[in-house]
């Protein structure tokens, strides 16, 4: 009895601790925000169902176990019993189809994406056994479908800047991967041969979780990304100091120890 | 007993052995191919050697000689880092690292031989030989700290060797400066093997000198003592004399004088450097020096006209260097000094393994990529020469595509205008 109290009264309070989500339990996108709260919804409606369910069936327990030994009736059941829990699931079922479209097309129909993000893809993240390979276009110009001569390329730390949306085009080289930003709701499957286009928009400067989230090999569990959010101007002045590492021509005129910077 | 309680014991039983026995302490992989020939005794003297100067996995020796930071001790550490009380933390710190990230590829000994190598294409490399493809120093010299650094960080690029650059600056610090101490420890193994098999220590030398001896007086068991004292006198002089010399080879690769730094900047990619590049590349650009009026880069032999790395050479039966008696790879092709085929890079690809920046690409045109069959053209061709080189091999994977490089989209502009303005006229 304590142990069923403790449970129900822990189930209570976790949404407000944020004992649901990964660190910090807020989701930090506005989408990621009406996920959470989808969650929440379909939550409360299985949570109240399931504690209706074993309280009704702990009563039964309690009132006709034990010392009662009546003789038990047969009855052929109710068809009134019968209709009306077929149709309040059915019912609250279709409730959160219909109800959670809007969020999923936000999330994945392309004509609801945001235009002018969807035109300026921020970087083509390939998925490759067991790391994320990413190209940025150079500073002010835009992502094109094919590598060019002054595209920049990192590995695992994918920057982006906060407070707008941003695309990013994901690939893989190789197998199956999934691109995932716990801290963002956001998770896509990489699929070798499809360009697939995922949005979304941190709104929170800081470093944050990448992760593969399909089994993609023995290294999966070591193919671990990070999302560097920045602000924009971060974000650019970030690009121009890759531009300038990229095409280091390893000249060092002013140098006193005639070395590259980068030894 | 009932059968729940017979059938519980059981299982506390296989817990306790199964949990509690110790698994067996961790080795390093002994270099068998260079081991195998010499006589049991010699290789127990690199056996010992081995272990007193860099110990076991389980108890790491921190053998002065060398130039690495293994970690000088810290009283002051917190209970969490006990063990950085003790001299040489930095090598346990990166031993366990290492045993974390690197060694079921890379082999506990480093020699590129873990559980997933044999699935791997390229292999691993093997440290052993002390030789590195990707690093910024001159010819012969070991890669410098950051070199190795930097391939951590980087990854390599179409191999299976991903980028670790997460771990932070302070853990690839560790890690590299394991990884250099177990090349040394591999590099040390091989060159006294080779020493006393060079003294006559081993099986085909006792079996030769026997069946040499004109008086047939001389058994085997005399031979094999005379090889073995000649050994034991020589060996702590060779050891002393192998170990100062890796020290100078490693200390000498981190010298700023010994690296590979461009004096010429690396000019524009215009239409004529990069043209100027591709002749240099088929060795048809004029050599006014030489009588033989073309410069010998000879790059389309291995890479291919096109740059597909389908040179006439990848297609010959190319013969096993220092074999004895004479023989070939049985597959034709180009090899690396580990015996592994060794693809010449497609350069269409756009996939340049040891970095893209123009000074890495540099670095390995000017000095060649060890190992390999790639060769050095730093004495061959001028600076700017090599920069040509450079723009040329960066514009390969753009070559007739639409995505153009900046030249050739200038020219198309004007030419477009040049339509436009014939057109008005």
């Amino acid at each position: 009895m304590v142990g069923a109290v403790a449970a129900v009264a822990s189930f209570a309070v976790a949404p407000a601790m944020g004992w649901w989500f990964p660190h910090p339990g807020q989701s930090l996108s506005p989408l990621g925000q009406q996920i959470d709260d989808l969650f929440y919804l379909i939550l409360v409606i299985t949570g109240v169902t399931f504690v209706g369910v074993q309280a009704a069936l702990g009563y039964i327990l309690w009132k006709y176990g034990g010392g009662n030994r009546e003789k038990g009736i047969f009855t052929h059941g109710s068809h009134t019993l019968e209709v009306v829990w077929s149709i309040v699931p059915a019912g609250i079922l279709l409730f959160i189809a219909l109800y959670q479209m809007d969020v999923w097309a936000r999330y994945r129909v392309k004509s609801r994406f945001d235009p002018q993000a969807i035109a300026h893809p921020i970087a083509e993240v390939t998925a490759r056994q067991f790391e994320w390979r990413i190209r940025y276009p150079a500073p002010g110009k835009t992502l094109q479908d094919t590598p060019q001569f002054d595209d920049l390329y990192t590995v695992n730390d994918l920057h982006a800047p906060t407070g707008r949306p941003v695309v990013i085009r994901l690939k893989s080289e190789d197998v199956l991967h999934a691109f995932y930003l716990p801290q963002l709701r956001v998770k896509q499957d990489a699929v070798p041969g499809l360009v697939i286009p995922v949005w979304f928009q941190c709104d929170k400067v800081g470093e944050w979780d990448l992760v593969c989230a399909e089994l993609c090999g023995w290294g999966h569990y070591k193919m671990r990304g990070q999302l560097t959010a920045q602000r924009d101007g971060d974000f650019q002045r970030y690009l121009i100091e890759l531009q300038q590492s990229q095409f280091d021509d390893g000249v060092r005129v002013a140098n006193a120890e005639g070395k590259p910077a980068d030894e | 007993m009932k059968l729940h309680q017979v059938s519980s014991l059981v299982v506390i039983a296989m817990l306790a052995l199964a949990g509690c026995g110790q698994p067996p302490d961790a080795t390093f992989s002994s270099n068998r191919e260079k081991l195998a020939p010499l006589l049991p005794d010699a290789r127990k003297m690199v056996e010992k050697a081995l272990e007193e100067n860099f110990g076991t996995p389980n108890n790491l020796v921190a053998w002065e000689k060398f130039k690495i930071d293994y970690g000088a001790a810290d009283p002051t550490a917190d209970d969490d880092h006990k063990h950085h009380r003790n001299p040489g933390w930095r090598l346990v710190d990166g031993r366990n690292l290492y045993m974390q990230h690197c060694v079921h590829c890379h082999g506990t000994a480093g020699d590129g031989n873990g559980p997933t190598a044999k699935h791997l294409n390229p292999r691993p490399r093997d440290y052993r030989q002390g030789v590195f493809k990707f690093k910024s120093t001159l010819g012969g010299f070991k890669p410098a700290r950051g070199d190795l650094i930097h391939i951590l960080e980087q990854g390599i690029p179409g191999t299976y060797m991903p980028s670790f650059v997460l771990l932070g600056p302070e853990k690839l610090g560790l890690l590299v400066d394991y990884v250099r101490w177990l090349s040394i420890r591999g590099n040390f193994e091989i060159r006294l093997a080779e020493e006393l098999a060079g003294l006559g220590a081993t099986e085909s030398d006792v079996t030769q000198e026997v069946q040499n001896d004109e008086s047939k007086k001389l058994q085997r068991s005399d031979a094999i003592k005379a090889a073995i004292s000649a050994a034991s006198g020589e060996v702590a002089q060779l050891i002393e004399r192998e170990a100062n010399d890796l020290a100078e080879n490693w200390e000498a690769g981190d010298l700023p004088e010994n690296a590979i730094v461009p004096k010429v900047k690396r000019h524009a990619p215009t239409r004529e450097s990069i043209e100027k590049g591709r002749l240099l590349f088929l060795s048809q650009y004029p050599d006014p020096k030489d009588p033989d009026p073309k410069k010998k880069t000879e790059c389309a032999e291995c890479h291919g006209r096109a740059g597909r790395g389908d040179g006439p050479n990848t297609e010959k039966f190319w013969e096993i260097p220092k074999s004895n008696p004479k023989r070939s790879y049985e597959t034709a092709g180009l090899h690396d000094i580990w015996g592994h085929e060794q693809k010449p890079r497609d350069l269409t690809r756009g996939v340049y393994r040891g970095g893209r920046r123009p000074i890495d690409i540099f670095r390995r045109i000017h000095q060649g990529i060890p190992g390999t069959q790639m060769a050095g053209f730093g004495a061959a061709l001028t600076e700017e020469e090599i920069w040509d080189v450079v723009n040329f091999v960066l514009s390969v994977p753009f070559e007739g595509k639409h995505s153009a490089y900046p030249t050739e989209v200038e020219e198309q502009k004007q030419a477009e205008k040049k339509d436009v303005a014939a057109a008005q006229e």
